[in-house]
């Protein structure tokens, strides 16, 4: 026998169905895929502007940085992010803003009815009008192109810190 | 043939402090026999205190929804060997308060499906009740929405949308098909009033096209086109 559910916090179920598209099917995959790569590219994007901001000084944006300053700066990150972890990191953020990015193009078509299928009759086996061809085939797209991103940019990576 | 299948099934009593345990049965199971006729088999033969709620058994009065292996389904509307697992967890639905057990209080749904005003209507309520004349539809017409009035109300969309899960105060799928499905009627006039019932937060727009609830319904019916051609029309007011 075990516990179960009712008594736990809310937070955790909460995140366990965000988190877990289950077999509910393609379509929220795509929900927690969309919502995962949205937090994730948020938070990179705050620590890129605070890693950038090094560059010139960091705080004291305003005042006028010395180029020395700032070269030494760069190498220091350079020297930080020259490590497989990071190229690895990198290389996962091409791929969740490109799958972000197309799939959120898909998402605001299809919220608003945009290739979606029409009302009809229910039929057996057939799949619902919303789970047509052409929204999926855009999911699709979405994933292929952020694979190419990922390959792209660990390619790119090699090249600029492996030369 | 009789195979022995495994139950697990949620037991929750709200007298225990609102904790919840699994219980496993032994089920011998027929071809044919469903989710349903094992939770009887379990209440009549092995434990009576089992709770579920059920009534027509064959999918229409969408009194029997529960969740099996993490998944929504009508429990008269599931054939145990179709599943083919020798063990099978049976939960209440989600996103609802727990009465006991599989019971779930559909109150919630039933609430928000009040609060947008779902029902047909008329400037003229008069001829609303005492009609004159017929009003009759054309194909098209009934094509708008003949889709969505298949539904049961079985309340299993509402229970599979992460939606509500994080959000509790969004409507759900199956009240706002519900909202569209008398705004796409031809015959109704409140579409301008229910427009603007469902264009908030917690309406149209919180909806992610998740699709779950579009996943799980028994009777094909789409809410998540429906919620997406409402926010279309709450768009254009």
């Amino acid at each position: 026998m075990l516990a179960r559910g009712v008594g736990r916090s809310s937070v955790f179920q909460t995140l366990k169905v965000m988190l877990t598209p289950g077999r509910y099917g393609l379509e929220r995959w795509s929900y927690v895929l969309q919502r995962v790569s949205g937090v994730v590219v948020s938070l990179y994007f705050i620590a890129h502007v605070l890693e950038t901001g090094n560059f010139v000084g960091g705080i004291t944006v305003w005042g006028v940085p010395e180029y020395s300053f700032a070269e030494r700066a760069y190498e220091e990150t350079v020297k930080l992010l020259k490590n497989p972890v990071f190229d690895v990191g990198l290389a996962v953020i091409g791929f969740l803003v490109a799958l972000h990015t197309i799939n959120g193009i898909r998402l605001i078509l299809a919220h608003f009815g945009f290739s979606l299928g029409r009302p009809r009759r229910p039929e057996p086996f057939s799949p619902p009008p919303s789970f047509s061809t052409k929204q999926r085939a855009i999911f699709w797209l979405s994933i292929s192109l952020a694979v190419f991103a990922l390959l792209y940019t660990l390619d790119s990576l090699m090249r600029v810190f492996r030369p | 043939m009789v195979e022995r299948v495994k139950f697990r099934v949620f037991r929750y009593r709200p007298e225990d402090g609102g904790r919840g345990i699994y219980r496993e049965y032994e089920v011998p199971v027929k071809k044919g026999m469903t989710i349903l006729d094992g939770l009887i088999y379990i209440k009549e033969n092995l434990d009576p205190t089992l709770s579920v709620r059920y009534s027509c058994r064959m999918a229409i009065c969408g009194s029997c929804g529960v969740r099996v292996n993490a998944i929504e389904t009508l429990a008269c509307h599931t054939q145990i060997l179709e599943l083919r697992r020798r063990l099978i967890t049976v939960e209440p639905m989600r996103n609802y308060p727990l009465i006991k057990d599989l019971v779930t209080d559909m109150a919630p749904l039933f609430r928000k499906q009040k609060a947008l005003m779902t029902w047909l209507i008329r400037q003229d309520t008069e001829e609303q009740e005492n009609p004159t004349r017929q009003y009759l539809q054309s194909e098209e017409e009934l094509e708008r929405y003949l889709q969505f009035t298949y539904c049961i109300q079985c309340g299993l969309c509402y229970s599979a949308c992460p939606v509500v899960s994080t959000f509790p105060d969004f409507y759900g799928p199956q009240p706002l098909m519900k909202a569209y499905r008398y705004y796409a009627d031809s015959r109704d006039e409140g579409g301008v009033v229910r427009t603007r019932l469902v264009d908030r937060f917690e309406g149209v727009w919180r909806c992610h096209f998740a699709g779950s609830c579009s996943a799980v319904c028994p009777k094909g019916v789409d809410p998540a086109l429906a919620i997406q051609l409402l926010r279309r029309a709450a768009l254009k007011g």
